[in-house]
């Protein structure tokens, strides 16, 4: 019995992982938040770790339109220029 | 990958040994799946236009590409009939509307299935279920074009609960969640109609549904009493948000509203005056927000929106009514969006034609 695959083709896009930070000490970070209730209250508060652990500074706070859909390519090239890393994550 | 590489699995001849290699490979939704041999494949390919490998539908997040191939091929597995497929090809093109946002109202923990209506005579020529038990079980192509849309979301998209589809509860209607517009006695224009189509073509609408809500009303006689129940449904506290809704009323309840000259859009109109709870009663349990009311109540707020309440939707259109069911019972249903505000809007398009296209 010949049966057909029900799965996808993979994309056709090549992806790779961001070169990782060699440290921490006094980068720019980034919150990207997602506009879900608590979100940025929680982003916040970890970004404030980093500031008083690696002195860190904010440099960009950036929103999601939609918290369910991927984020805009404008922001996130956006982020690209203005931080060093990034902070995300879910709020409700 | 090229299309060129379709993969083929060559599996024993017997049945049950390939029902359960199906298993082993993690294609089915728990339930047993139909082997998808070669030859019924090809035979479903016959019902589309376009290429095998024709692009319907594309993940925003992961690039996945769903082919014509892909689709015909789960098609097969959840049971469908060759002429069954150009619903499920439709519903996929109103999916990958961005506004619908299959991506996130697949992995959300809000459990929503997509809910399919099928409406004009595509429904009737393929033999869908408009009647008694609408939602199930009993009609083959209600069931399997559910059907075949969830196995797509798994096995093509890899929206995999637990692992990407992280609903917190589930819901049923994630076996299978496809219903036909009822045309039979039916007082208003078809859903195909009001959306501006054609005569005679038929029309899939495809909405990220939260949990079935009935709505039994055996007592009322006027379109405001019937009415009446369905929107204190839509405004209860569990279900209560920006977000759409659909409303199937019974051939009962439709009779009554639309037998007193009430239209589609009186209706509407009237559910969404009626649909909605105070700000103070919001913030009793937690749910009031003032972006979300800021949003309903802003400078392009609906005329019907009332100050000092929260209103299920934004305007009387968040909320599409059809009829389906059998003759007999006060039951009509409630279907909420997955979401709480316009994170997933309802899409249509025709089937098995293109209107103007490229």
């Amino acid at each position: 019995m010949r049966l057909y695959d029900p799965t996808a083709s993979g994309p056709e896009r090549s992806l790779a992982r961001a070169a990782v930070l060699a440290s921490l000490e006094g980068k720019t970070i980034g919150i990207l938040e997602n506009g879900k209730l608590n979100a940025m209250e929680m982003l916040r508060e970890v970004a404030s770790l980093f500031e008083e652990r690696h002195g860190c500074v904010i440099g960009g706070i950036y929103s999601k339109s939609n918290a369910s859909a991927p984020a805009p390519a404008g922001v996130l090239e956006k982020a690209m220029g203005e931080v060093d890393f990034l902070i995300t994550g879910l709020g409700d | 990958m090229p299309f060129d590489s379709r993969r083929i699995h060559d599996v024993p001849g017997d049945l049950l040994a390939a029902i359960d290699y199906c298993y082993e490979q993690g294609w089915t939704d728990g339930l047993p799946v139909i082997p998808p041999v070669v030859e019924r494949v090809e035979a479903t390919l016959m019902y589309e236009g376009r290429p095998p490998e024709a692009v319907i539908a594309t993940h925003p997040a992961t690039g996945l590409r769903l082919t014509v191939h892909a689709a015909a091929v789960n098609a097969v597995m959840a049971g469908c009939l060759p002429e069954y497929f150009p619903v499920l090809v439709a519903a996929f093109e109103a999916m990958d509307q961005p506004e619908f946002n299959f991506h996130g109202s697949t992995a959300s923990t809000g459990g929503s299935a997509p809910l399919l209506i099928v409406s004009g005579k595509y429904a009737e020529d393929i033999g869908m279920n408009a009647d008694v038990n609408l939602f199930g079980p009993g009609n083959r192509a209600n069931a399997t074009i559910g059907r075949a849309t969830r196995l797509i979301l798994r096995n093509v998209f890899q929206m995999i609960p637990g692992i990407s589809d992280k609903s917190t509860q589930g819901n049923p209607g994630k076996y299978s969640f496809c219903i036909a517009e009822r045309a039979r006695g039916n007082p208003w224009p078809l859903l195909c109609e009001a959306q501006g189509y054609p005569p005679g073509v038929s029309s899939v609408t495809v909405f990220a549904g939260g949990g079935f809500c009935n709505v039994e009303n055996h007592g009322g006689n006027t379109p405001e009493q019937i009415l009446g129940s369905v929107a204190d449904a839509m405004a209860n506290y569990g279900c209560i948000t920006l977000g759409q809704s659909v409303v199937v009323l019974s051939p009962e309840h439709m009779w009554i509203v639309g037998g007193a000259g009430w239209s589609r859009e009186d209706a509407q109109a009237f559910l969404f005056a009626r649909a909605k709870r105070s700000v103070e009663d919001m913030r009793s349990v937690g749910k009031y927000r003032d972006s979300e009311y800021g949003k309903q109540h802003g400078a392009s707020a609906h005329a019907a929106v009332e100050e000092g309440f929260v209103h299920r939707g934004l305007m009387p259109e968040d909320i599409l009514i059809a009829m389906g069911g059998g003759d007999a019972g006060g039951h009509s249903c409630f279907i909420p969006s997955w979401s709480r505000g316009r994170g997933s809007i309802m899409r249509h398009k025709p089937i098995g034609v293109c209107i103007d296209c490229d």
